[in-house]
């Protein structure tokens, strides 16, 4: 098969299945009996997604509603952990840290990946193909490996800053101290999303029509007009996942800071994310159930903060 | 011209099998009709740019192969190898310190990666399916929690999900790890965003009309057309498992069952403490380089799924 | 693609097989050392002493009885997240856990520690000096069995040091001045190290001028005195602050790599460490091969009347998910309550006994230290540094007073406010964050 018969196949097929209504199969009777074994399909998947999505959810919101103290005990304190949490310097601290790190890093990741991406949807050679694996493969490494590769490199003693930055007869940078740390995060999580995000805007970019670039050719556009003009709009719905994606990503920073700490306990406190607070207030300091107000306040912020992206964007991304 | 076309031909073959969405060939304009000097220009940036991405993996290689004091004070420098050559060492080291505990974390990272991630693509695929192929009540409401939940940040989960586990007595156990990697409603969402394309409709309804019963036209038509879709689940679910870092951190306290993450991670904190004989570094370099490599490796031979698959969820 | 669904349900198969076949209960432990009496009572056991598995295995060759099932749960706060969550979920704590005496009423305090007085504490009481009892009681209960002590002392490299012709300091003032010495002749190191993450040992800095932090006693378990902002402890701070601001220390995090290195390779002359210093030194790679360590007492404010002060150690507590707590405690009493095991301890781990029975052996008094060119340590430095001791009162919620002492300390180095507000600061934390505890402030 050809691909173009194969194209035509596909989009007559997904023009055709779209909106369609549902076959009449030999009776209504059959067909309900037939659409019960929907739910057998998703049946497994609703039994796991209940017990450790949902059921969770409750957990810590009913925990959050009671407040223990190292004195007094447990009693129900109903909303108080909430009030406390949104007035809590070390939470809001966090919380405008990780926006930070959005504001910073989401552009940072994204610039590299979309500019990556771009050049390689032009090029077709072995240097290219090469270098598009070679981008993506920190994407496969853990990122606790990762974040203890990166704690090596930026160590003063054991990691190359020295060398490289004495050819150029300067000091090395401290990039632990606390006013380059905000960089050498930003840096581990460009470099080990950057990769995967590039390939998704790739692969996206390389399932456009290319007779749209015949005809702007034709128009003439230039390779930059038709990068902005054609070829950003149309893979818009891949950026907004790719952005969803980090903005997740980002606010419920957690490994990278950890994993620094033990190299840079100055510079990263035990609060220094909202996810390290939470995690610190449960197993440093045994405090539970505010731990689960921090936690369901962050996962609510997440959604909600989430939520009014996909909103704002739902024209590009599709989604209604 | 000749070694460019070859190499067109292959790559968009991969994505029409991949994403179900065509990739047209060949792409005129390419390269064609473009002045030398950008296509120079183009390389160049490609090339510092790779380099960037590999200079940290070429400091592991390196480390790997040195020994405790050569990391710190070795001939070559952090970016070049010693003149003592310590990588057979440092694996002989692997199976001699602690017992070779890092080995059992090696297996206990694959068990927990292949279960979890296995785990979650069968329940993806079949939730996928009958979320694409079936109308069934309450089909719509669901599919929008399940779409939702993808933005609830699974680490807010895991406080909670300790308290569950410790009350069903399963923390500081294999399961502990396992049964709540199962859950991943985006695997669900690209699966139904596939199957939706990828397995017509037409095909169901024939399948049937022959006599066969739901359960053998999944198995025998569905299943064989979402065979990228599953690699690509299956990629991301194992490495999300693999990646795993602040649920097997709150529920494992043994030393046997824990990941080589959490493993590394932990021989970290203890040559950062210093006490004496427990420096080892070198042993975690080499620990470092050698657990990832399976997951560099499966990228590498499963590539021509994976690069079309995770667009999936985006193209329409 | 039906082989690939095979074989994808192989992998679940085996890996259900593998589950299954390893899964240990919830309180089922495996250990890392080998039992010798499989039928004996087996008591679990977490600690993280260096040449530890000797001293299990010592133990179990000579009891018959009881075995040790001994499992490294990580060091300081890893195992003590790790234990914390164990209390909360109500499994998978051990019989046995060793933790420092800092911690002791944080754990306490939470109920997850068994009253020792009913399972004879009292028989060993003889066996430890009165402050280090003091440590593991709190009013008329006994939570732990203390193991090893942190005697200060200053260890220096005398190498260095007759290079630029500078004395030993014996007191603060010396210290400063040899710090400037230093400084001005070049020297490509500093003097020593004011790690803002020391946690008890800058505590240890401020009781030397008779900083008394907390007030607290389990038998009136909501009431607590804090006072970390008292003026002499300011003006020690105040001393470091300007040392660092200076440039005549330095200010690099404790406990890391980088650290580590810079103890043995020459960057730093001198170490203010505890009894168990040596022997951490003596694990670290990548030492100068031409080092001479010796040590000394640590530099006092008045000469004439000298303070010796302590780092902290480490006891042996019984938790109270211990399914046997009279075996429990029979090992938290016995298993570091011999002369072999303490000779391993010593010459193996460098910990410091506060056993008295070896304490105050001439073995012990005599030991010579190749490490220190054959220099008598404990006779020298450590056990006179021992003997002052009278204990310390901890508050139950330590870890949380240790993250916020390096906040501030990290703020004070980084200029962000000086050393009298930065133990305001403190003072002040510590307080809002008892009373949200529900302590009332005495």
């Amino acid at each position: 098969m050809t691909s173009n018969t194969m194209e035509a196949a596909a989009t007559s097929a997904v023009r055709s299945r779209r909106d369609a209504p549902p076959r009449p199969g030999g009776g209504a009777r059959l067909v309900r009996r037939r659409q019960r074994w929907g739910w057998l399909f998703v049946a497994p998947f609703a039994v796991v997604f209940a017990i450790f999505l949902v059921l969770p959810l409750g957990y810590a919101f009913g925990m959050s509603l009671f407040t223990s103290t190292l004195a007094t005990g447990t009693e129900f304190t109903g909303l108080a952990n909430y009030a406390k949490a949104f007035t809590d310097p070390l939470f809001l601290e966090g919380m405008l840290r990780v926006l930070a790190y959005a504001v910073v890093m989401i552009p940072a990741q994204l610039l590299v990946a979309l500019v990556a991406a771009l050049v390689l949807d032009t090029l077709a050679t072995r240097v290219s193909k090469l270098s598009r694996l070679l981008i993506f493969v920190p994407y496969a490494i853990p990122v606790v490996i990762g974040a203890l590769m990166w704690s090596f490199l930026y160590s003063p003693r054991f990691g190359p800053a020295a060398t490289i930055f004495s050819m150029v007869g300067l000091d090395a940078p401290n990039f632990l101290a606390a006013d380059s740390i905000f960089g050498s995060l930003v840096n581990i999580v460009t470099w080990q999303w950057a990769g995967y995000y590039m390939i998704v805007i790739y692969a996206a970019l390389r399932s456009i029509d290319p007779t749209i670039y015949e005809a702007a050719r034709i128009d003439g556009a230039n390779g930059w007009q038709t990068a902005t003009r054609i070829k950003l709009p149309m893979i818009s719905s891949s950026m907004v996942m790719v952005i969803t994606f980090a903005l997740i990503g980002t606010l419920q920073f957690f490994t990278e800071p950890v994993v620094l700490r033990s190299v840079a306990q100055g510079a990263i406190d035990a609060a220094y994310t909202p996810n390290m607070y939470a995690f610190s207030l449960a197993f440093s300091y045994s405090q539970f159930n505010y731990a689960s107000a921090i936690a369901f306040s962050l996962g609510a912020l997440v959604f909600a903060g989430s939520t009014v992206f996909l909103f704002l964007t739902r024209k590009q991304s599709g989604l209604k | 011209m000749s070694s460019t076309t070859s190499t067109r031909a292959t790559a968009p073959t991969d994505l029409t099998v991949a994403t179900g969405v065509p990739a047209h060939q060949p792409r005129r304009g390419d390269g064609r009709g473009r002045s030398g000097g950008r296509r120079i220009g183009s390389h160049v940036f490609l090339i510092i740019l790779a380099i960037y991405f590999i200079t940290p993996l070429w400091w592991l290689i390196v480390a790997a192969t040195k020994s405790n004091s050569g990391l710190f004070t070795g001939t070559g420098g952090p970016l070049w190898f010693d003149d003592q050559f310590a990588f057979f060492d440092n694996i002989a080291g692997l199976f001699t310190h602690q017992g070779g505990v890092y080995w059992r974390w090696f297996a206990n990272s694959f068990l927990y990666a292949f279960a979890g991630g296995a785990g979650a693509t069968i329940l993806a695929i079949l939730a996928g399916y009958g979320f694409a192929k079936y109308r069934f009540r309450g089909r719509g409401p669901f599919f929008t929690i399940v779409l939702a939940s993808v933005m609830v940040p699974l680490t807010a989960l895991v406080i909670p999900t300790f308290m569950l586990l410790s009350q069903m007595g399963l923390i500081n156990t294999p399961w502990a790890v396992i049964l709540p990697s199962l859950l991943n409603p985006f695997g669900v969402y690209l699966m139904r965003v596939y199957a939706q394309d990828a397995v017509p409709d037409e095909l169901l309804e024939a399948a049937r009309i022959d006599g066969a019963g739901e359960l053998r036209t999944f198995a025998q038509v569905a299943l064989p057309l979402l065979k990228p879709a599953i690699v690509t689940v299956l990629l991301l679910s194992v490495v999300g498992t693999w990646n795993n870092f602040f649920l097997p951190l709150a529920v494992l306290t043994d030393p046997e069952l824990l990941p080589v993450t959490l493993g590394l991670n932990r021989w970290t904190a203890l040559s950062n403490a210093g006490a004496g004989g427990e420096q080892v570094w070198n042993l975690i370099t080499t620990g470092s380089f050698i657990s990832i490599i399976p997951l560099i490796l499966s990228f590498l031979f499963l590539q021509r799924y994976w690069q079309g698959g995770l667009a999936i969820g985006s193209v329409k | 693609m039906r082989s690939k669904l095979l074989a994808a349900s192989g992998v679940v198969a085996v890996a259900a097989a593998a589950l299954t076949g390893c899964t240990p209960g919830a309180s089922a432990e495996s250990c890392t050392n080998e039992i010798l009496q499989p039928d004996a009572t087996q008591v679990s056991v977490w600690a993280w002493y260096p040449a530890f598995e000797q001293v299990v295995d010592l133990f179990n060759e000579t009891h018959d009885e009881v075995q040790i099932c001994w499992t490294n749960a990580g060091q300081g706060n890893d195992e003590y997240t790790k234990f914390s969550t164990a209390i909360e979920s109500g499994s998978g704590a051990p019989d046995v856990i060793m933790l420092e005496s800092e911690v002791l009423s944080s754990f306490s305090i939470r109920d997850s520690l068994v009253d020792l007085t009913e399972y004879g504490a009292d028989d060993v009481k003889g066996d430890y000096s009165e402050g280090a009892w003091k440590d593991v009681s709190s009013g008329d209960a006994v939570y732990a069995i203390p193991v090893d002590g942190g005697p200060m002392g200053m260890l220096y490299r005398q190498d260095i040091l007759d290079e630029y012709g500078i004395p030993v300091p014996t007191t603060w003032d010396e210290f400063a001045a040899a710090a400037q010495t230093l400084k001005d002749a070049g020297a490509p190191g500093v003097l020593a190290d004011f790690p803002t993450n020391g946690r008890a040992y800058n505590q240890a800095l401020f009781a030397q001028v008779g900083s008394t932090p907390f007030v607290y006693d389990n038998a009136k378990p909501t009431e607590i005195g804090i006072e970390v902002n008292d003026q002499p402890s300011k003006d020690v701070l105040a001393y470091w602050e300007k040392l660092a601001a200076d440039g005549l220390v330095g200010t690099e995090d404790a406990f890391t790599a980088d650290y580590n290195t810079k103890l043995v390779d020459g960057s730093y002359a001198i170490y203010i460490a505890a009894a168990w210093g040596p022997g951490y030194l003596g694990g670290l790679s990548d030492a100068d091969a031409d080092a001479v360590w010796r040590a000394a007492p640590v530099p006092q404010w008045d000469p004439a009347n000298p303070v010796q002060i302590n780092w902290g150690g480490s006891t042996f507590a019984v938790t109270t998910q211990a399914k046997d707590p009279e075996a429990a405690a029979l090992v938290a009493k016995e298993v570091f309550g011999t002369e072999e095991a303490w000779k391993i301890g010593i010459e193996e781990a460098a910990l410091f006994p506060l056993w008295k029975p070896i304490l105050e052996s001439d073995y012990f008094r005599d030991l010579e230290y190749p490490f220190f060119g054959g220099q008598q340590i404990n006779k020298d430095v450590f056990l006179e540094a021992a003997s002052g001791y009278t204990g310390f009162t901890f508050s139950p919620f330590q870890n949380y007073a240790y993250d916020q002492l390096t906040e501030q300390l990290y703020a004070m180095v980084q200029g962000e406010k000086d050393a009298s507000k930065a133990l305001d600061d403190l003072q002040a934390s510590l307080e809002a964050y008892a009373t949200e505890q529900g302590f009332t402030l005495q």
